[in-house]
């Protein structure tokens, strides 16, 4: 195993009778950018917890870096950096005390902590605000803080649990960036975790989708999307029963059909094409949609297949626990008919 | 975003080194004296109650207690509750400043550092005590001004400031145990009152010869009797080497006891589950 590896082997976390990961298991290797995706409560943050120490596995086993995270807990701190969801910085303090103190404690000298420090506030665009306490910064401030304290000691593997999560959208392309770039330039391995499908698809060499503490599937976005088939005609309806009848209509013009509450979905290559038959079917049979769009495959799709639910169903029951407005997800790219 | 100058290998190598422990102690007491320093509403009021103390009791007390202190300094005699006070409820600063790290999610950061848990926990007691010294200077330099002539001078002076500072590192212990425990800073903060009989359970405002009863009996098992003798013996006597020996024996004692009480609770805290 590489110094770059992550591999997750039957990992299971039980809090009493409750289950939050249940039998994940995966590998990252070296140097790749690994989206882990999943509503809010699937078992990220639980995931991540175990494979950078600070929970233990009821099961199972993690290794980072060809360590492993019961046994050699230390050598896992020293070769990974880790971006929790929760900011985790002393609000009184200064950036480039925390940035210093944080190098030390990797074992620089005070020299070495302050130049890196000065190194990583320009790397996050904060080396203006140094003189102000870390508690008066924005959200956007913050999070690329906490990314530069992940940084300090140049680590070989990088977890990222929702680097993104309540930022504006030109601080997540900037966190996009920095993602790639620490990737590219440096090679290092990133475990990115995220409710956001776009994010995931933009960044994400390969994916695994964890809902209610199991892993669905694991791949290449691109590939996972390319399963699905290359487009699909989606019909909208008032009424349910104005959907069986659709389906009774138009099923054996397409490879595959998905019925999503008011909505049938109809997949086939080229679908575009067969556009004009469909609506003539559907008339002809009395029934009037009240929207159609054409859509080419997203992982919101490849969610739907493996679940049974939409991704942004699963975070808006969430949403009263975590505070995360219902509806703000991503989407791939989709255009209408 | 600006890129990153340096190359991997410049910076991978230089974190091989371990950071001695007691550098890692002390850039913990650092930061936790710098966080504190920067909200005067934590260090003000145990301030402004010892100085309260000591101007009240002194005011409305010192002519009848010529009686039972036979020519000694009253003021001699009230600045060492002063003193506990101010140790009793500055001792929350390091239980606050660790229930902070927890809720702010800093004491996670930390964790995912090599950090020597010891240090999590040395650093916020020490810091306490060194600010619980600096109020102690404070109050003592008020009590100068208001006329104390200390029997043993300025070294008596230093010697008083010293078991304020061993004390002040064992109530801290106390708070630190609590903190880690709850994480909770009203538990935490509510935590240090429970303390405060012990200032009361003594020799409080008359000396131990003349309490009576039950008092006496609970001034008798109170370590805080211990050390108010000593210091008063330092302020008006002299150097009274078996006092004194008494009440520091006292301050590590107790220190001793809360330690381990901080230390198991820190176990419980950093324990992974």
């Amino acid at each position: 195993m590489s110094s770059g590896e992550i591999r997750a082997e039957n990992l299971i976390k039980r809090y009493g009778e409750f289950t939050a990961v249940n039998g994940v298991s995966f590998s990252v290797k070296s140097g790749e950018i690994f989206g882990f995706l999943g509503p809010n409560g699937a078992g990220k943050s639980t995931t991540v917890k175990m494979l950078t120490t600070l929970a233990l596995p009821t099961e199972g086993r993690g290794l980072v870096g060809g360590y492993d995270v019961v046994t050699q807990a230390g050598d896992v701190r020293r070769i990974a950096g880790v971006a929790l969801q929760e900011i985790g910085l002393d609000n009184l303090m200064k950036s480039t005390e925390l940035l210093t103190i944080q190098g030390q404690l990797f074992g620089m000298t005070r020299r070495q902590a302050q130049d890196r420090a000065a190194e990583l506030l320009a790397l996050v665009k904060l080396t203006e605000f140094t003189d102000r306490p870390v508690g008066k910064y924005s959200g956007g401030m913050r999070r690329r803080l906490d990314l530069a304290m992940a940084l300090v000691h140049q680590p070989e593997i990088l977890f990222l649990d929702e680097p993104t999560t309540g930022l504006d959208p030109a601080s997540r392309r900037d966190i996009w960036a920095e993602v790639r770039r620490l990737n590219r330039d440096f090679g290092m391995t990133i475990f990115l975790t995220t409710q956001y499908l776009e994010e995931a698809d933009e960044l994400a060499d390969r994916i695994a989708i964890i809902d209610r503490a199991q892993i669905r599937v694991e791949g290449q976005p691109a590939e996972l999307k390319a399963a699905l088939g290359s487009e699909s005609i989606n019909v909208t309806f008032r009424e349910d029963g104005d959907v069986q009848r659709a389906q009774d209509e138009v099923t054996e013009m397409f490879d595959r059909v998905q019925i999503d509450r008011k909505t049938i979905r109809l997949y086939r290559n080229k679908a575009a094409e067969i556009i004009p038959a469909v609506v003539n079917r559907l008339s002809g049979a009395g029934l009037e949609p009240v929207a159609l769009t054409l859509t080419t495959p997203t992982l919101d799709d490849v969610f739907l297949q493996v679940t049974g639910a939409r991704f942004e169903e699963d975070a808006k029951d969430e949403a009263p626990k975590s505070g995360r407005r219902p509806g703000r997800r991503g989407f791939g790219q989709r255009k209408s008919a | 975003m600006a890129a990153i100058a340096t190359t991997r290998a410049g910076i991978a190598s230089a974190p091989v080194e371990r950071t001695p422990f007691l550098l890692q102690v002390s850039m913990m007491a650092w930061r936790t004296l710098i966080t504190n320093i920067r909200v005067p509403g934590v260090i003000l009021p145990p301030l402004i109650i010892s100085g309260f103390f000591l101007l009240v009791y002194n005011s409305t007390l010192s002519g009848a207690a010529n009686f039972f202190l036979r020519g000694q300094s009253y003021l001699g005699f009230i600045l060492p509750l002063s003193v506990v006070s101010a140790a009793l409820s500055g001792a929350s600063v390091a239980g606050q400043s660790i229930v902070r790290d927890i809720e702010n999610g800093y004491f996670d950061k930390l964790m995912l550092t090599p950090v020597n848990r010891a240090a999590l926990l040395l650093g916020p007691m020490i810091a306490g005590a060194i600010l619980l010294a600096m109020q102690t200077l404070v109050v003592v330099a008020m009590a100068l001004l208001l006329g104390l002539q200390p029997e043993t001078g300025a070294l008596g002076l230093l010697a008083v400031i010293g078991i304020a500072l061993l004390l002040g590192v064992g109530f801290s212990g106390f708070t630190v145990g609590i903190a880690l425990r709850t994480g909770n800073a009203a538990a935490t903060s509510g935590a240090s009152f429970l303390f405060f009989p012990l200032s009361f359970l003594t020799a409080t405002f008359v000396p131990y010869d003349l309490l009576t009863g039950w008092i006496q009996t609970a001034a008798f098992v109170n370590p805080i009797t211990y050390i108010l003798d000593a210091m008063r013996t330092i302020l008006n006597i002299g150097w009274d080497g078996e006092i004194i020996l008494r009440g520091v024996g006292s301050c590590l004692a107790l220190g001793i006891v809360l330690f381990i009480w901080a230390y198991t609770g820190l176990r419980a805290r950093t324990k992974r589950k």
